[in-house]
């Protein structure tokens, strides 16, 4: 027996929230209750006339295929905002071949080195324009709620209920009762981010509510040959080489980043360049230490990035901007089709620079022995948005970005939903363990393997490492599969449960994080939510940096080599992973691997020094939300209320009026015949 | 509290300690003076301290008329234009609404 429900609940949805900055607040917002609307199923652009215009039951709920989640569609709908109640756009199971960026097309555009004081011919993406596909949605400010649902049972649901109920016969209108939907994101903060603070801190009412947080996490850096993180500031006689790279992403939708090229890409390839070297530089170490760096936030206005030079400006860091020799840092390199790297650097630095020179010259002959080939884009062109820009700002410090684009991103799905494993041709055989599918290895993880060994060589020849090793520093392809399928397909597979710790849960038991089984979301969050790639990259790192070493538990989980140790904290970090089971057992056998891998926080500098309306750091902070629900119902003619709610009130006034004419008759109406028992005698 | 059953001095007392005491911010007593005294003020018969009486009533009623003009004028401009204070509306507000400005 079917059982007849008036709601259906939409399980799997992913809404648009909003963030703020110093001047805008931008993604959707719903009444406090939810948005109610009549579904309605566009067609086509022209078809949004129905909606605009001639509907005959506004407000409607917009249903949109991917292919019209298009930026003119969607503005239009923005101008109709009294008649449109929300949109739903169904997410397709296969990334849409013309290109989607919901992103700017100019990214980073005022956080970046390139403004009018440093080259007004650069500023602005006058030379070039980084993301041409770029709508910038992402951008807009809506004042409906904006879902995205999966092609799957739900949205049959959904499209079923329209069929029944909503469709137009034969050119007449669609009758009562309606198909509707609710879709409730409801918004608490509002205007801007020092509006939003302020909020947050008034303290005199009864219940104080948050109404925004900042976004934020950790950036996680090592480095190749251990040095005293205690001791802040300067370090003498210290000359690194910068390795960096970005590790987040963000798309339209909350909590989807699924960054394959625009971040896996670059991540996976530093990890496996730090891999290879580990060798080398143990046993023939170069002059310099090579500082392998990530940094959360970098989507964001470069929260990482700015976050560690001003921590290295004020003496919060172990290092100094004078400490710097160069950086290299990787950008996107998931290669396609002619296997060329770009090697961008600053044209208005660079004419002061030799250092950078040898960099790139390190890097052409690098790429010598291997099926990669690098080139150098137009002199005169900028850096893309990139980690480094950053110090740039600082410092004149050398430095090139290694990506797969020359003059603008070769990525036609840069920070959107579809920039996926599919977009990356990587794919592994279905309804296989984990363990079975990585036996597999993508035609994707070769080109990775060549590119790290690649930035590998060429970080070794830049660190002053002797060229004769570099025949010996390869890249493993094996890694590299084993890292892109934790990235790209799910994280809670056999050899990366080997590097994790048994449970994260902190000293109040609360689990703190756990390995999923979904794509990575590289989405940074706020501060309050640990962001999972951070997690992952530091015990990969530690475990391509590090050596296992032969301590107690209780000693690891210490940060100590014995019971009298206690200078070894200042120079590694020490963490207890679970390791593997042996064969005949099903206990897995810990081990403490000790490393140079640290954490650093990666909070803009505009919330240390609480100037919530600057424009020289990010300001980024997400709202807080009441809970994000949608359901669909039918819904009856608004007529059909009135007259309802009309007979109730008529029924009200009369049983009123009855009452009162009743009871001053009641002595007439209810005379029994008795004799009158008042006597005055 | 019946007043049928008051002698005509302790009416008089009445209506003017709600007279007094309403001067201390307290503008529902002059309402309440007003409502309640309105018949022996206007309606009744003559009497010796109807004068009065009748005095303190349309005094009452002078000054709510006062505080009602003055509330409504700054709860108008509150309400409409609170948004556009920024920090000083957040300041003076006790409950500010989530989600709007």
């Amino acid at each position: 027996a079917s059982m007849c429900k008036i709601y259906v609940h939409l399980n799997y949805t992913f809404p648009c929230v909003r963030l703020l900055n110093a001047t805008h607040q931008i993604g959707c917002q719903s009444s406090l209750s939810g948005n109610v609307g009549v579904l309605h199923e566009l067609e086509s652009e022209e078809n949004l006339d129905w909606v605009l215009t001639s509907g005959p039951n506004p407000p409607y709920m917009v249903i949109l295929e991917s292919r019209l989640f298009t930026r003119s569609i969607m503005m239009k709908l923005k101008e109709g905002s009294g008649r449109v109640a929300g949109v739903v756009v169904v997410a397709p199971n296969t990334n849409p071949p013309e290109g989607f960026s919901p992103h700017t097309a100019c990214p980073n555009d005022n956080s970046g080195v390139y403004t009018e004081n440093y080259d007004p011919t650069l500023a602005h993406c006058n030379a070039t324009v980084w993301n041409p596909l770029g709508n910038g949605l992402a951008y807009e400010e809506f004042d409906f709620p904006i879902f995205s649902v999966k092609d799957d049972n739900d949205t049959r649901v959904i499209r079923q209920c329209y069929q029944d109920h909503n469709r137009r016969v034969n050119g007449s209108n669609p009758q009562f009762p309606l198909c509707a939907m609710q879709l409730r994101s409801s918004m608490s903060a509002v205007t801007n981010t020092a509006t939003c603070k302020r909020r947050n801190d008034i303290n005199f009412s009864l219940t104080p509510d948050r109404v925004c947080d900042e976004l934020g996490d950790f950036n996680i850096w090592a480095s190749s040959r251990p040095m005293n993180t205690t001791t802040k500031g300067h370090k003498e006689f210290e000359s690194v080489v910068i390795a960096a790279a970005r590790m987040d992403s963000r798309s339209f939708f909350f909590d989807i980043a699924p960054g394959a090229e625009s971040t896996a890409s670059g991540i996976v390839t530093l990890l496996a360049a730090a891999h290879a070297l580990r060798r080398a530089t143990q046993e023939a170490p170069p002059n310099r230490t090579i500082l392998y760096t990530f940094f959360q936030g970098e989507t964001f206005d470069y929260i990482g990035s700015s976050r560690m030079v001003y921590d290295m400006e004020n003496n919060q860091f172990p290092l100094d901007l004078d400490n710097i020799h160069s950086v290299l840092e990787v950008s996107q390199v998931g290669l396609h089709s002619d296997s060329k790297l770009w090697l961008h650097s600053d044209p208005v630095s660079r004419k002061n620079s030799s250092v950078k020179e040898e960099l790139v010259n390190g890097l052409k002959s690098a790429s010598a022995g291997l099926n990669v080939s690098v080139d150098e884009p137009d002199v005169s062109q900028p850096l893309p948005p990139s980690s480094f820009q950053r110090f740039l700002l600082a410092r004149p410090i050398p430095g090139v970005v290694i990506g797969n684009y020359r003059s603008s991103f070769t990525n036609r799905y840069y920070e959107s939903m579809y920039d996926n494993a599919e977009y990356l041709n990587v794919s592994y055989p279905e309804n296989m363990t984990s363990e079975e599918q990585l036996e597999h290895f993508p035609e994707t993880v070769k080109t990775l393997t060549e590119v790290a060994t690649l930035v590998a060589r060429a970080l070794y020849v830049q660190a002053g490492g002797n060229e004769t090793q570099l025949a010996n520093i390869t890249a493993d392809p094996q890694i590299v599969n084993q890292m892109l399928y934790s990235f790209l397909v799910r994280a809670n597979n056999s050899w990366l449960q080997q590097l994790v710790p048994t449970d994260f849960t902190n000293h109040l038991g609360k689990l703190l994080f756990f390995l999923s089984d979904r794509p990575t979301n590289f989405y940074v969050g706020v501060i309050q939510y640990f962001s999972e790639p951070t997690t992952l990259v530091q015990y990969m790192l530690a475990n391509m940096t590090g050596s296992v070493v032969n301590v107690t538990q209780e000693d690891c989980q210490k940060q100590r080599e014995d019971k009298d140790d206690d200078q070894s904290k200042h120079l590694y970090t020490y963490m207890w992973v679970q390791g593997a089971a042996p064969p005949n057992s099903t206990e897995r056998e810990g081990f403490c691997v000790r490393s140079t891998v640290h954490r650093s926080i990666a909070v803009s500098p505009a919330f240390e020094l609480h100037e919530y309306t600057t424009s020289n750091y990010s300001t980024w902070t997400e709202s807080v939300w009441k809970p994000i629900t949608g359901r669909i119902f039918l819904v009856a003619s608004h007529d059909l209320e009135m007259l309802t709610l009309g007979v109730g009130i008529t029924v009200l006034l009369t049983s009123l009026v009855l009452t009162y004419v009743i009871s001053s008759k009641a002595d007439i109406l209810f005379s029994s015949g008795r004799e009158p028992t008042s006597a005055t005698y | 509290m019946n007043l049928e059953r008051l002698p005509n001095e302790e009416k008089l007392g009445l209506c003017r300690k709600y007279y007094l005491i309403g001067f201390a911010f307290l503008p529902f007593l002059w309402l309440v003076n007003v409502v309640w005294f309105f018949q022996e003020a206007f309606i009744k018969p003559a009497y010796s301290e109807q004068l009065q009486i009748k005095s303190y009533v349309k005094r009452s009623a002078l000054g709510l008329l006062v505080w009602v003009t003055v509330l409504t004028t700054w709860i108008t401009i509150f309400q409409r234009f609170r948004a556009e204070w920024g920090e000083v509306g957040d300041y003076i507000s006790f409950t500010i609404p989530l989600g709007t400005p």
